[in-house]
């Protein structure tokens, strides 16, 4: 067992007439398997770009960034599709986000789509100790 | 246009022996496109009970297919407790205690609400913040 730290912080000076300045961090009890820190050049079938395996009950942590680049390291714009196997799209990415959520509750994994091209994306993931 | 930064830091000091794991992003919160400004912020504190079975947190009454966000925090100190996190039917994970998550949320069509449940018993806490492009205020009753 590892423990990892996950933290989010939001900021704004000018959102509102009040300063945002929100954190939030945890600590969670980690096990195998895990990648670490990954890239993959997403195509625009999802099913070729599966990222996390299905779960069998367990929860997994997973994190994923649009760099803003393709495979050629040309920048792009188009969105990256965050979707559960079987094509169930959950959100869609721009260039340069990222998102960190737990994955579970069902027997499906994660996979990514570029809505078109190619878009180079970095991902992670944990399993729930 | 009001600028936000989101930030994440991920780190682990045993993970990998002799390799700590430190990821770290940041991003401007972009309207669809590359605006920024998104203003249409909803931030608060529920409680959930797990007799209420699974309730739409948010609704989306906005223009579909756009750029939102979602920060949901399950504030238990339970270990057994754990919310589960939904968009309409599909069911995308389970929210330990005192875990947290960032996720977009493109309000595909208006049968996208964001839906949370609370398990196992008794009630738990939650703080969440909502990130929209738009929004459609519902007709009056």
């Amino acid at each position: 067992m590892a423990t990892l730290t996950p933290t989010l912080t939001l900021t704004s000076t000018d959102v509102s007439s009040d300063r945002l300045s929100f954190s939030v961090t945890d600590s969670l009890t980690i096990t195998s398997p895990h990648i670490g820190l990954a890239k993959t050049a997403v195509t625009t079938t999802g099913a070729n770009n599966i990222i996390q395996p299905a779960t069998d009950g367990q929860t997994y942590y997973v994190y994923v960034k649009h760099t803003g680049v393709d495979s050629g390291g040309s920048a792009v714009s188009t969105t990256l599709n965050i979707e559960l196997t079987g094509d169930v799209i959950i959100g869609k990415l721009s260039a340069g986000e990222f998102m960190w959520m737990p994955v579970g509750g069902h027997s499906l994994g994660v996979q990514l789509q570029a809505s078109s091209g190619t878009i180079v994306a970095e991902y992670a993931y944990f399993t729930k100790g | 246009m009001a600028t936000t930064t989101a930030t994440v830091s991920i780190t682990s000091a045993d993970l990998v022996p002799g390799m700590p794991v430190a990821i770290n992003a940041s991003s401007t919160l972009y309207q669809t496109g590359t605006t920024t400004g998104l203003e249409l912020v909803e931030m608060g504190k529920g409680t959930l009970t797990q007799a209420s079975g699974a309730d739409a947190l948010a609704d989306a009454l906005g223009t579909a297919d756009t750029t939102n966000w979602v920060y949901i925090c399950n504030k238990s100190t339970n270990v057994e407790q754990y919310m589960v996190i939904g968009i309409h039917e599909t069911v995308i994970g389970h929210l330990g205690s005192e875990e947290w998550l960032w996720m977009p949320w493109n309000m595909g069509d208006s049968d996208a609400e964001i839906n949370i449940e609370a398990e196992a018993s008794g009630s738990i806490d939650y703080e969440y913040a909502i990130y929209r492009s738009t929004n459609t205020l519902p007709a009056k009753t």
